[in-house]
């Protein structure tokens, strides 16, 4: 159960559009590229699907670049999950009942239909606004509880 | 963000031998492969990390098999995959620290790991004597049906929904 690296670095480029786009002048993906460390490569890949899912806007030009298309507080990292790998989908028979010769009977599907929702909201519950809010994090940090450290050098 | 074969197998495995188990009689694994149709070898595989996460018993002798170790009530999804797959973990750096360096001033990660103890508490909801239960199953049916499409980015709030039609059900 991992989430795919091209999930990880859509969020990442998110928080860093999110993160410069003050006073509403886009972010050229050539900047992210530098502060993220991502090739413009796949940004432009995941600029792609991101702005298919209407959550950055895309400005032509010299000084062009993107845009969240909504605020902060309404884009989830659920959104960015499903706008780049597509919707959670914990079996394949929840999207396609005919990959399983059980799927008509089976005791585990609806178990594996609810378990995939409540995981779909579990990442609707955090937005991009919260991971830009440092005191949003350390109030997190209370709830997390045991998290391996870096061993000191 | 797929749950592996092995995971669910080992459910199947687990639901099977709890619901043959009924007059303390341990369950053989030939019979399990022939009511679940996996092969012996993966069977036996299951059987020892199910074992080692003390969810089963072995039983030696002509009549020998596996029992469950507990009541169904005590044995959840979640511990049967983590007893199979290893503890739920969405990215690498929440188990190991040294395999990404922004672990130390990264934002997401503490997300991640509260994602990850969601997910775990969510698997650990549902327990196996839930699903060996058909009124039970029956009632997740009704209760899926139920639920409200969750919002895409910038839909209206929930409580615009239109109420479900409860249509499709079947008999």
């Amino acid at each position: 159960m991992k989430l795919s690296t091209r999930a990880r670095y859509a969020l990442r480029m998110m928080l860093d559009i999110a993160g410069h786009e003050d006073r509403g002048r886009p972010v050229s993906l050539a900047l992210v590229s530098e502060r993220t460390g991502i090739s413009r490569g796949y940004l432009e890949q995941l600029a792609l699907a991101l702005r298919n899912a209407r959550l950055i806007r895309g400005v032509a030009g010299r000084h062009g670049g993107y845009h969240l298309a909504q605020p902060a507080e309404e884009i989830s990292i659920g959104h960015i999950v499903e706008a780049t790998i597509g919707p959670v989908c914990l079996v394949d028979c929840l999207e396609d009942p005919q990959t399983c010769i059980r799927s008509l009977y089976c005791e585990c599907r609806p178990v594996y239909a609810l378990i995939n929702y409540r995981i779909a909201e579990v990442l609707r519950s955090f937005t991009l606004a919260d991971l830009l809010d440092p005191d949003r994090i350390q109030s997190l940090r209370g709830e997390v509880q045991e998290l391996p450290r870096l061993m000191p050098c | 963000m797929k749950l592996s074969t092995r995971a669910r197998y080992a459910l199947r495995m687990m639901l099977d031998i709890g619901n043959h188990d009924e007059n303390g009689r341990p369950v053989s694994l030939a019979s399990v492969s022939k009511r679940t149709g996996l092969s012996r070898g993966y069977l036996e595989q299951l059987a020892l990390a199910l074992r080692n996460a003390s969810l089963i018993r072995g039983i030696s002798g002509r009549y020998g098999g596996y029992r469950l170790s507990r009541p169904p009530e005590a044995i959840s999804v979640g511990d049967i995959v983590e007893a199979t797959i290893g503890p739920v973990n969405v990215v690498d750096c929440l188990a190991d620290p040294e395999s990404c360096m922004k672990v130390a001033d990264c934002e997401c990660r503490m997300v991640y790991a509260l994602i990850n103890q969601r997910i775990a508490e969510v698997l650990k909801s549902y327990s196996l004597a839930d699903m060996l239960n058909p009124k039970w199953s029956e009632t997740m049916r009704g209760e899926l049906e139920s639920l409200a499409p969750l919002p895409s980015a910038g839909a209206p709030p929930p409580g615009t929904t239109p109420p479900s039609s409860g249509e499709g059900t079947p008999s």
